[in-house]
């Protein structure tokens, strides 16, 4: 969360544009048009979204394997939950996700900044930095798979050199999960990378004269004038980067299906684990219940802030 | 322009500065060469875990030939682009109408909906997978591209609204009032005013759309059931087997695969360049 | 609450009306049945061997040309199948899916999610070609599925290595340590073993259980009847925790699925593999030739034979549209030649007995092993519950791994037994 916080400041720090959101709401009387804007992309999304979520909740509260009656539980599946030593596992690596995988947004920015000059041959390199993101996350999980093949892998080649044996990641109860981060976070940064690249390309001239006028270089044009137009470019990488650590699931089960014996799992994985394969859906419901409760309190949290700063600022 | 522009006479800077980044981008494309690498392998090469050393034969053609005819993956090609081009518009359409009344009106429960939409962005898919499969079936279109296309627009509006929304909110307010001053309708506001200056944004958002689109595998497992509806994840995923799964045909189908969203990155770029363009004359 | 709904009536079946009523005539000429359902089926497979495909597809083609029935195939991936066959069973199934025999196909049985087919057994006299197969597609004396190829699992060894270390196929459980010993000394790790995963650790409990228990205390303990805690188990476990401690698996098998595992063993650096009859399709093929089968050992005085042999199978499901022509086309796709070629690729073994072996050695040890064996349990995860293996997978998988978590961990399966089985 600490690097969250310092995006964010540093975000907020400078004189960036006023984003006031008072409209013609009342003075113009024209609310038909807004709110017709609104309602199709509101029932859709409440549709298929918001109600699956809530019917969801409810089979959180039964014993259900898909096929016959659910028979009502109660908060059964919650208290189960409580005391299963793999849901503790999960929610501890869940956390590990998180913290680790706030490496992306400033790394994605600084690959963003690398790549936003004008030079025959950049757009080639932007498309090709861009790559990551759309491989099948099957192929990146398989490929990192072989980097860290205890006996060809690249790792383990790498070490052979240098007359060591390498590590066994996937097998490390203690290491697994890092080393499957550090594959996720590949094309996680090469997301941000593009976010940011667009945000880039919207700077203001004017401000950004405007600072070179007044000496700021480098490092301090970048941190008081730079940074502060990238703000909302920011909030929404951090965002995207915490949705991401939280969903994690490809990478985990193409690389490790949670192991070694559940070592890896994390709580997307787990829902899945015991809806798909041990076809118990009201408890696979409930772990979902449980990391969407997660983020709903983080979100809570981080849209009260977002708005309250937006106000000040206006 | 931050950085500052190398200018454009430094001609060794330039080159310099081109040589690094292309180093760069050798380490930071490392695993896609070893696909590349992988799909040119045969299949002994892999069963002896001949994974970085040169190979024993060159296969140059012989995987992509298969992966085209093992699976129907030309037709599988087709139902991609029948899935995805409708949904990236639909979610583009619906996410700057959102956006822009989220980020330029106040109303009450604009805050409340636009949580919902945030939230909604985080809900693990596997949470949805029943119920959503249920709803598809009662309205009778199960296994359709229809119930892909409703689905994927529906999700991907909740990512895309938070990002317009907070787009929108960024531009400068100046330019609304001087639109309101002249008595513009929002539709004309919206028509010649936000979707102008939205331009890097819609790209942006076109590309990332597209390419979760299109790599979904999950959704399409779970609404579609036949060869004429499926996209081509699951062609792919066709190729891994039971017991033994051919990497090498695999990592052929991933680089084929790749090729779309790749191509639209690359034509997405010069309205990313439009953007820097119409930032420069907005002042 | 999300229901199961009724199946609503898609534009693809009306095309396909359509298209069974222009072969009406062919049909008609042949003398079959009175056309009261559509001349068209759907089929769902999960093959994932190309060859295998392509062979289904021509089979499929010929009886098309045939019968002017128009068959769809539609190919899923192995794994995605297992989740959406729960799916379409329930809402829209096709005319004929492929699944597994046994406890898999009884959990849909007992739903009445499967068709019964006795009376096609009946009609094809498929009780006399098939002998004991037809068990695995019963519940009670009714049939509800064909049995496909099985496979079959025990030690496979390299015999040009055993030749050159003067090594013997090891017969019985100190045949098994002696071996393992002469292979250490000739610089090999003694046995292949990835568990990635998952379930090649459960074929060595599976083995162990039913040389040192047998059959029916196995699968006893498969149907949640038995305790994990019962002390009849002690044994199974010290025999493998003695392999495990004197290291002759290959080290960090967690770190690779048994494909990656077995590239040690086609690169001639491990001695044997306890596996399927599938681990041929990962030897190169101009060494084939050396790859060798033996049942895995005896262990103690027990002198009756069980062995792992997990079947497939096809079914019709129990809302198909068109039962009629699905038992037709089984029944043409059931014929021994179009069967046998079925099989061939994947190099199970027939279920029929008029389907002739192919003539290679291979085939030929796995028939025979077949023949003495005293009965045939399928395999861990699919003789007992799902949610049951999933625990017990994982559990194998973790003992190997940590032998002196030995307590907590069968207490970890018996608690989840207690739940899954509701003893």
């Amino acid at each position: 969360m600490n690097a969250l916080d310092a995006v964010e400041k540093r975000a907020l720090g400078g004189s960036g544009p006023t984003t006031e959101a008072a409209g013609p709401w009342r003075s113009n009387r024209s609310w038909l048009t807004p709110v017709l804007f609104l309602v199709p992309g509101t029932f859709l999304f409440l549709l298929i979204i918001v109600v699956p979520i809530g019917q969801s909740l409810w089979i959180s509260l039964h014993d259900w394997d898909g096929f016959e009656q659910p028979v009502w539980l109660g908060l059964d599946n919650y208290r189960e939950l409580l005391g299963d030593p793999q849901f503790t596992t999960a929610l501890r690596n869940n956390v590990i996700w998180l913290v680790l995988f706030m490496v992306a947004p400033p790394a994605g920015l600084a690959i963003a900044l690398m790549l936003n000059q004008a030079i025959r041959g950049m757009r080639i390199a932007k498309s090709l930095f861009f790559i990551p993101l759309v491989l099948a996350p099957v192929t990146v999980g398989v490929v990192f798979t072989w980097f860290y093949d205890p006996t060809f892998g690249v790792l383990a080649l790498v070490f052979q050199a240098f007359g060591a044996t390498g590590p066994a990641l996937l097998s490390d109860e203690r290491l697994v999960t890092f080393a499957v981060v550090i594959a996720a976070l590949w094309p996680q940064i090469a997301f941000c990378m593009v976010l940011f690249l667009a945000g880039l390309n919207n700077l203001s001239e004017d401000v950004l004269s405007a600072g070179r006028v007044d000496g700021a270089r480098g490092w301090r044009l970048f941190w008081h004038v730079v940074l502060p137009q990238l703000r909302q470019v920011g909030f929404i990488a951090v965002v995207i980067t915490v949705i991401g650590a939280l969903r994690s699931f490809d990478m985990i089960a193409v690389m490790t299906q949670g192991g070694p014996f559940g070592s890896s799992s994390v709580l997307a994985y787990l829902m899945y684990e015991q809806a798909i394969f041990s076809y118990r859906f009201g408890y696979g419901a409930a772990i979902a219940s449980v990391l969407f409760l997660i983020m709903a309190v983080f979100i809570a949290w981080y849209l009260r802030r977002m708005l309250r700063l937006e106000r000040e600022a206006a | 322009m931050f950085p500052r522009p190398l200018p454009d006479d430094a001609s060794a800077q330039r080159f310099l500065y081109m040589s690094l980044v292309a180093v760069v981008l050798a380490l930071w494309l490392l695993p896609l060469l070893a696909i590349m690498a992988t799909s040119f392998r045969t299949m002994d090469d892999l069963m002896r875990g001949n994974y970085w050393g040169w190979p024993e034969r060159i296969a140059w053609l012989d995987n992509y030939r298969d992966v085209f005819t093992q699976t129907p993956m030309a037709r599988f090609f087709l139902n991609s682009l029948v899935i995805t081009l409708p949904s990236v518009a639909f979610v583009l359409t619906l996410s700057t109408l959102m956006g822009f009344v989220l980020s330029r009106y106040r109303f009450p429960g604009a805050t409340l909906l636009f949580a919902v939409f945030v939230a909604g962005n985080f809900v693990p898919h596997q949470i949805l997978m029943i119920p959503v499969r249920d709803m598809m079936l009662r309205a009778g279109v199960y296994d359709t591209f229809f119930a892909l296309i409703l689905f994927h627009t529906a999700f991907q509006t909740g990512f895309a609204t938070l990002f317009m929304r907070n787009f929108i909110a960024a531009l400068p307010q100046e330019l609304f009032e001087a639109a309101r001053a002249e008595g513009a309708s929002p539709f004309q506001v919206l028509a010649h005013v936000v979707v102008p200056l939205i331009r890097p944004a819609l790209a942006a958002l076109a590309i990332l759309t597209f390419t979760f689109i299109w790599n979904d595998y999950f959704w399409a497992i779970v609404l579609t059931q036949s060869d004429a509806v499926k996209p081509v994840t699951a062609g792919l995923a066709n190729l891994r087997g039971q017991y033994v799964s051919a990497w090498n045909l695999v990592a052929a189908a991933t680089i084929v695969v790749a090729v779309p969203p790749v191509v639209m990155f690359f034509l997405m770029q010069k309205h990313f360049v439009a953007g820097l363009t119409m930032g420069a004359v907005k002042g | 609450m999300p229901g199961i709904t009724r199946y609503t009536t898609m534009s693809r079946r009306g095309l396909l009306h359509t298209a069974g009523g222009l072969g009406l005539a062919a049909g008609a000429l042949r003398g079959a049945p009175a056309l009261a359902q559509s001349r068209a089926i759907t089929v769902i497979a999960d093959q994932s061997n190309a060859e295998t495909r392509a062979i289904f597809a021509e089979i499929a083609a010929a009886y098309e040309a045939d019968t002017g029935v128009s068959v769809t195939v539609n190919n899923m991936d192995h794994e995605a199948h297992k989740t959406a066959i729960r799916s379409y069973l329930a809402a829209s199934p096709p005319d004929v899916c492929f699944w597994f025999s046994g406890n898999r196909m009884r959990a849909f049985v007992e739903r009445g999610l499967f068709d019964d087919i006795s009376d096609l057994f009946e009609r094809e006299n498929y009780y006399d070609v098939l002998g004991t197969s037809t068990e695995t597609v019963s519940v009670g004396d009714r049939q509800f599925g064909l049995p496909l190829g099985g496979t079959l699992w025990g030690l496979f060894y390299r015999k040009d290595v055993f030749a050159e270390q003067g090594m013997t196929p090891p017969a019985d459980w100190d045949g098994l340590l002696a071996t393992c010993e002469q292979a250490r000394g000739a610089g090999l790790t003694p046995m292949t073993l990835g568990t990635k995963e998952l379930w090649p650790a459960a074929g060595w409990f599976d083995h162990l259980n039913l040389r040192i228990n047998g059959l029916d205390r196995h699968m006893a303990l498969m149907r949640g009847e038995m305790s994990y805690l019962d002390p009849s188990l002690q044994p199974v476990f010290d025999h493998w925790q003695d392999l495990i401690e004197r290291e002759i698996f290959t080290p960090n098998h967690t770190s690779y699925s048994w494909q990656q595992a077995a590239s040690f063993f086609v690169r001639k650096q491990s001695a044997m593999f306890v596996l399927g009859n599938f681990m041929t399709r990962a030897f190169p093929a101009e060494e084939k030739d050396q790859l060798a089968f033996v049942p895995f050992p005896r262990i103690g005085p027990e002198t009756r034979r069980y062995e792992e042999f997990s079947v497939n199978s096809v079914h019709i499901p129990a809302r198909a549209q068109n039962k009629d022509v699905a038992r037709e086309f089984l029944a043409y796709f059931y014929r021994p030649e179009n069967l046998g070629r079925f099989l061939r690729p994947d190099g199970n073994v027939p279920p029929r007995h008029d389907i002739p072996v192919p003539d290679d050695p291979m085939m030929r040890s796995l028939v025979e092993a077949l023949r003495n064996a005293d009965g045939t349990a399928q395999f861990y995860d699919r003789d007992t519950d799902p949610d049951m293996a999933q625990v017990g997978l994982r559990s194998f998988q973790e003992f190997m791994v940590a032998p002196d978590r030995r307590d907590t961990i069968l207490e970890r399966m018996e608690a989840a037994r207690k739940r899954v089985f509701r003893a």
